[in-house]
């Protein structure tokens, strides 16, 4: 097996190793392509922005033409789609989601709420930066996005996945410790 | 029946101040120790519906005021029940003996805002997460201050503190 963590950008950090089989670097780039190419996605309507994604995925716009499609489960699921607020009861959902995942896995944030807060930004319930508690691949800005700027993130991120920037998963690994952290910060009892 | 009319018959209730809002809405203010039994002679006039128990905080009077916003399917009309308590001693009884939803109704304004109600055995944590802080509806409560301490600050991603 080609060795994923090798492809971790370099702002990251961490130094982008030289695979010298050439082998091994076509079958990752095979992989990737594939993995590209044939994306499920679980999708966790927190906030406004839910109401896009019907139209997303039956015939107007029609996500599956990227290969993409919903799934029920989040073991069984590359992508991860946050739509918009995020309070702490959910969070704790978010966290327990996401760390279900089967590696790589790639999360999408929706809407301005997940960035900074959005209009909810002194909100004692709502977080402010979602990237504070789990890693973002992607965010799309807009309160709430129309359904073309999801089409252009997905596109964007099949762009990332191919040439290995898609590295959210590995920084959760390597930062687990301070992500932990700041999760348990804000949290009093994890159920 | 017109606002008017229904209104001279809710004054007739000993204490009451009566007011008429607007179309269809009267606003009735009583001493809190009388709040059960207007709300009992209110809910005899046709007043069945509770919708809901609302409160504010007044803060320079040092009062919280419930308002007990009340329906008539038959005269189409609202009455606003409004009783105030002291803040200090923010207590008071329940009315889950003339409506049951008032249960949850009241476990909201405990939560929010702190008000105990006297007999009601439902007033456990609601729907906030994880509080430990000032009923968050109070308006002594600094909502930007709490959010700065808990949530704020720069993510990794843009050279935050890790
Ligand atoms: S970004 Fe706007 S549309 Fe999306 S959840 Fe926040 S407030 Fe709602």
């Amino acid at each position: 097996m080609v060795d994923d963590e090798k492809i971790v950008s370099e702002d990251m950090g961490v130094q982008v190793e030289k695979n010298e089989n050439m082998e091994m670097r076509s079958f990752g780039t095979v992989k990737r392509w594939a993995t590209k190419r044939s994306l499920w996605m679980v999708h966790y309507c927190t906030g406004c922005g839910g109401i896009e994604l019907a139209p997303l995925m039956t015939s107007r716009y029609d996500m599956e033409r990227f290969g993409m499609h919903p799934m029920v489960t989040p073991r069984q699921s590359d992508v991860l789609l946050i739509t918009g607020y995020v309070n702490i009861k959910t969070l704790k959902r978010i966290i327990r989601t996401y760390e279900q995942m089967p590696d790589p896995k790639y999360v999408i944030a929706f809407g301005s709420c997940p960035i900074n807060g959005g209009p909810y930004w002194d909100s004692y319930a709502t977080i402010n930066h979602l990237d504070k508690y789990i890693p973002i691949d992607l965010y799309i800005a807009g309160c709430m996005p129309r359904p073309q700027s999801i089409v252009r993130a997905f596109e964007d991120l099949m762009d990332m996945i191919q040439d290995g920037t898609a590295d959210g998963y590995m920084r959760y690994k390597k930062y687990y410790e301070p992500y932990k952290a700041n999760q348990e910060k804000i949290f009093r009892k994890w159920w | 029946m017109s606002e008017q009319e229904i209104a001279e018959r809710i004054a007739k209730f000993p204490g009451a101040d009566v007011e008429v809002l607007r179309k269809g809405q009267i606003a009735v203010k009583v001493p809190a120790e009388k709040g059960h039994d207007a709300a009992a002679y209110l809910k005899k006039m046709g007043f069945a519906h509770l919708v809901a128990v609302e409160y504010v905080d007044w803060i320079k009077e040092n009062e919280f005021e419930l308002v007990y916003n009340l329906f008539s399917y038959k005269m189409k009309m609202r009455a606003f029940l409004k009783v105030r308590i002291p803040r200090d001693k923010p207590e008071y009884i329940t009315f889950m003996d003339l409506w049951p939803i008032a249960m949850t109704h009241e476990r909201e304004a405990h939560e929010m805002m702190g008000i105990v109600f006297r007999k009601n055995p439902n007033l456990t944590p609601f729907i906030l997460e994880d509080w430990k802080n000032l009923p968050p509806m109070r308006k002594d409560f600094d909502s930007r201050k709490y959010v700065k301490d808990k949530y704020d600050s720069i993510p990794f991603a843009e050279g935050g503190e890790q």
